[in-house]
Order: structure tokens, then sequence, then C-alpha cells
């Protein structure tokens, strides 16, 4: 109960956040808009892979497969003159979703280590059938859109061309999916889940299929990862090869760990900090890598629980001081 | 229906390799009936439970649990038709509360598992359910508490309470009183005598402690080397020759 008045606070901040992130592109340079659309890209991924770390104790290394079967099938799809934007996106969530569940079936079988090189080792075939199988995927060009199906609301339509227009439609569909997760997280499923994380063997010894309920999360997993991807494809009018490679799968690990991978934005928040210390980085040195290894080493050693989970918790404790 | 023994165990065994953990053991407990499975260390007790849980499939025998047969089914198959277990090793879920560690077995019994987009507020009659578990045990105080704050004792009770929370028909308890205070030791004492009693649920425990095997089973087996070395009343096993030879070496049972 004593949670009860910060929940308010919360919900204020949140608002304003989705405000902010409304207006930017009203007043913030077309590259920062950018910049921005590909945070909350990479944000949702980030987040779809921590559905599975941070809640199921998974840690995947292939999550860039799933990304990429979203944006190759969305590139397919256009190519093959699909126009309705709500079935691309539909048919990137399912076909993503159905090589997660397939992949899944295989990898729930094994736990840590063991599960984290058996997701790497199907993420690297993904993307080598992305690469090789040039009939299909364009090989390493992989496939460039010359066209974006319209945005189509009622009475009017709007070109995703436009990068105020994208912005926009990104951040409307990453809002929309992070709040589908924070529902899922706050069902009985959600807490079924962190029970696997805790302790499986007590789970499987009060009734649950703990592989089944790790094959279900796996599969909205990847899912998700599946439209973060779809986004991503209609971001940069290309799938590539690039998308899933397993430096990509790595991605959504370094945000989680930067932001914390036990509170539910936090690896929203490290994708930020990953980009925008990459935009100030790269400004000054090509070196970035050498400057974020620098940065994730003293989080991992000092703020295990990532910048916004130490955030939180520092500030959680002033307010407990002040009572 | 009640004279079928809730467990059936028929010629049971299990190797690893070619080492014969449990060898050709056959036994039946009667509903209701509070029994005991004593043996010295190394004699098999929690390879056997782990056999009967489902923990892993046995080498050789059946097992049938109240009538039905649940040879080599995975533990989530045998819970719901009522048989739960504790562990040696406090087993819980140490960062939820203790009211959530409760409240999962009652989300499965009641098949909310896959409910994916309700919130879990919303299970209302679930979380009442789970504090009437929580006062029965006598822990509802700590309902907040994440589970790995309380004392030791304290979490074998949120153990307890995980299991009892289904209302299973048999709880096999691998050494309840394991590292407990003599304190602690007697309030698990009473609180498996009343449970058995209220609810009817069959306990089979196994137990280091003498003093407690002999304080509340009605019935005791008695493994040695992986075999079954005796069955009876505690009396009976108290006077029982051959098992002061193997297991206590021709002493007494202190008791």
């Amino acid at each position: 109960m004593k949670n009860r008045p910060e929940y308010p606070k919360t919900a204020v901040f949140l608002i304003f956040l989705i405000g902010f992130l409304v207006a930017c592109p009203f007043f913030l340079p077309t590259y920062w808009t950018f910049i921005l659309g590909e945070i909350l890209i990479m944000a949702l991924f980030a987040m779809s892979f921590n559905l599975l770390l941070g809640y199921s104790g998974l840690l995947s290394f292939g999550q860039a497969g799933f990304f990429g079967v979203g944006a190759y099938s969305t590139a397919l799809l256009i190519l093959q003159g699909w126009q309705s934007l709500s079935l691309i996106l539909l048919a990137g969530i399912f076909s993503a979703a159905l090589a997660a569940a397939a992949i899944g079936y295989l990898c729930v079988r094994r736990d840590e280590i063991y599960f984290a090189m058996i997701t790497l080792g199907f993420g690297m075939m993904l993307f080598t059938i992305a690469h090789n199988w040039i009939e299909l995927t364009g090989g390493s060009d992989g496939l460039p859109l010359a066209v974006l199906p319209a945005l189509k609301l009622p009475g009017l339509e709007l070109s995703l061309f436009d990068p105020r227009n994208m912005y926009l439609f990104i951040l409307v569909i990453v809002l929309a999916a992070i709040f589908f997760l924070w529902r899922l997280v706050r069902s009985p499923f959600g807490l079924i889940l962190t029970a696997v994380r805790e302790n499986k063997e007590r789970l499987a010894f009060v009734g649950a299929d703990v592989r089944m309920v790790r094959l279900t999360a796996f599969t909205i997993a990847g899912g998700l990862a599946g439209l973060s991807g779809v986004l991503f494809c209609l971001f940069n009018s290309m799938a590539t090869p690039d998308f899933m490679h397993w430096s990509y799968s790595a991605r959504p690990v370094l945000m989680t760990v930067l932001g914390g991978a036990e509170i539910f934005l936090g690896p929203a928040f490290g994708a930020a900090v990953f980009f925008l210390l990459e935009q100030v980085i790269t400004n000054v040195t090509d070196n970035w890598m050498i400057f974020l290894g620098a940065i994730l080493i003293p989080v991992v050693i000092f703020f295990p629980q990532g910048i916004l989970g130490t955030m939180i918790k520092y500030f959680n404790r002033e307010q407990e001081t002040d009572k | 229906m009640s004279n079928v023994p809730i467990l059936k165990i028929e010629h049971l065994g299990h190797a690893y390799g070619k080492f014969q953990v449990i060898n050709d053991i056959s036994l039946k407990i009667p509903k209701g009936e509070l029994t005991a499975l004593i043996g010295p260390n190394g004699a098999g007790k929690t390879t056997f439970y782990n056999v009967i849980s489902g923990r892993f499939p046995p080498s050789k025998g059946r097992i049938f649990f109240a009538g039905r047969e649940i040879t080599g089914k995975p533990a989530h198959k045998i819970v719901p038709m009522g048989m739960l277990r504790s562990f040696q090793i406090t087993n819980i879920f140490p960062k939820l509360s203790v009211r959530e560690n409760v409240l999962i077995p009652l989300l499965l019994q009641h098949r909310r598992g896959y409910t994916f987009l309700r919130s879990l507020k919303r299970e209302k009659q679930l979380y009442q359910q789970a504090d009437e578990v929580l006062s029965q045990i006598g822990i509802l105080e700590y309902g907040n508490k994440p589970a790995r704050e309380l004392a030791y004792g304290d979490k074998r009770l949120v153990e307890m309470a995980v299991v009892l929370a289904r209302k299973p028909k048999l709880v096999l308890l691998d050494e309840p009183t394991a590292g407990m205070n003599p304190e602690e030791t007697e309030r698990m004492i009473l609180l498996i005598k009343e449970l058995a009693e209220r609810f009817g649920t069959t306990f089979f425990l196994t137990e280091h402690d003498m003093k407690v095997v002999f304080s509340i089973a009605r019935r005791i087996f008695v493994l040695h080397q992986g075999g079954l070395l005796a069955t009876g009343t505690p009396e009976e096993i108290r006077a029982n020759p051959q098992v002061r030879e193997a297991y206590l070496g021709g002493g007494d049972i202190k008791c």
C-alpha cells in the first residue's frame, strides 16, 4: 500500500513523456526526428527481448532473427503490391511469431548458456538464409523499396516518406505494443512467467508445464521483435541481411543491460541512452564502440540493475527517508 | 472407493548407471493415513520421492495414484491429480511476495495460467483464497513481504502453504523439519497433524528426527540400501530387531 501515493506521480510523468514524444517532430530538426524514430523501434525490439530475459530469465541471442523475419516479410509483401499497412503489420507479427514458435519449440528445452547458444545458432541460420537466398532476398544488397504504402486515415492519406508522418506512425505502433506488454506482465500469465525465472522446478511442482510457458513467452517476444522489424523496414525503406546479423541480436542485450532488466521500461531507456551516446560520441571519434564498452563495464560492475533501475531504486529510497 | 489406496507402488526400481538406488519396492498407503519413510542417509529416500513425484521416470515398476497409473508422467501432469511435494532444501519463489507464492498454484489450479491481458489484481477470489491458506498456516502477517526476507523456519512454512494451496489429496514432505529449531519443529508437527485431521490430507513424509516420526506417523516404512526393510506401526518398528540391526547398529531407537 505504501506505493499508492507514487502511482499518480508516475502517471503524470508518463503523460508528460508521451506528450513530449508527440510534440518532438514539430520542433526538432528532421535529423533528430529520424534518430528518435529509430530509438522508438529499438526500444520495442529491446523490450521484446526483455520479456524473455527480465521476466522469464531466458537470455536470447537470436532475437534479430525474428526482427529480420518481420522486416523481410514487409519488404516482400510491399514488392508484391500489398497496400494495407495494417495487414502488412499483422503479417509481419504473424510470420515472426510463427518462426519463433517453431524455433522456440527446440530452444526452450534448455536453459542459460545452452539456451543462449541455441538461439544464437538459429539466429545465424536465419541470417545465412537472408544473405544467400538471393532470388528471394536479394542477397547482401537486401530488398530496397521504391514505394511505401500510404498511411490511410479516415478522410486523409499520409505519405510515410514524410519524416514527421513516419515518426508519428512509429510512435503510435510502439506505444500500443508497449501498452500490450504492460498488460501482459501484469496479467496472471505475467506472474507465472516471473515464477519461471524465480524457480522453474517449484513451478513445475505446483502444476505448470514450464516448457509451454516458455514457448508462449518466446513466441510473443518473437512476434513483437517481428513488429519492430516491420517498422524498421518501413523506416529504412529496405530490408537487408544486416538486420539479422548476430551483432544485431547483441543490441537489445546491451540496451537492456544499460537500462535495467528488472524495470519494465529499462530496455527502452537503455535504447535511448545507447543512441544518444552514439550520436554524441561519433561526433568526436570513429571508435564509438570503445566508449560504449567503457560505459558498459562500470554499469555492469557498479549498477547491475542498470541506469534506470538504479535511478528508480535511489528515488524510492529518498522518498522513504523523507517519510 | 475408500478402499483404493491413495498411493500404490509395484516393484519400483531406479538405477543411476549400474548403481541400483532403489530396488524392487512395493507398498500401499491408505487414504488419510499419516505415513513416514525412514532410513539412514543414502538409503534412497529422496530418489524414491523424486521418482514418485515425477521428477524423473523410474527404471522399473509402476506407480498408481488414487487408482490411476502415473508411472513416468511429468510433475505438471501429476500435480493436478492431487499429489504435491515439498523439497528437502526449501523451494519457493524467493523474490516474489509470500502472497504471490501461494497465488501461483491457485492460478494454475483455476486455469488462469494463460490469462494474458486481464489484470492479475482482478483475481480477487484467488487473492482471498491465498490469504485463507496463509492464515491456516499462520503466516498471513508476512503476505506482502518478499519470501526471501523471512526467517528460515517461516520460509519452510511458505513452502507448506505453496504445496497446500491446491488442496492436495496426497502430500510428500521431504524432511519437513530439516534445519529447524525445536520450537519450529514443534510448530510444524502440530500443523501437519491439524491439516491431516481437518482436510483429510494424506501426508507421506521422510524424516531424520525419530522423535518427529514416532510422534505423528501411524505407519512407518523403513528403507535400507534401496530396498524396503520393514513396514509397521511405530511400536512394531521400534521392536523390530532387523530395523535395530540395520538402521541403528543394534542400539535402541532413541525417542
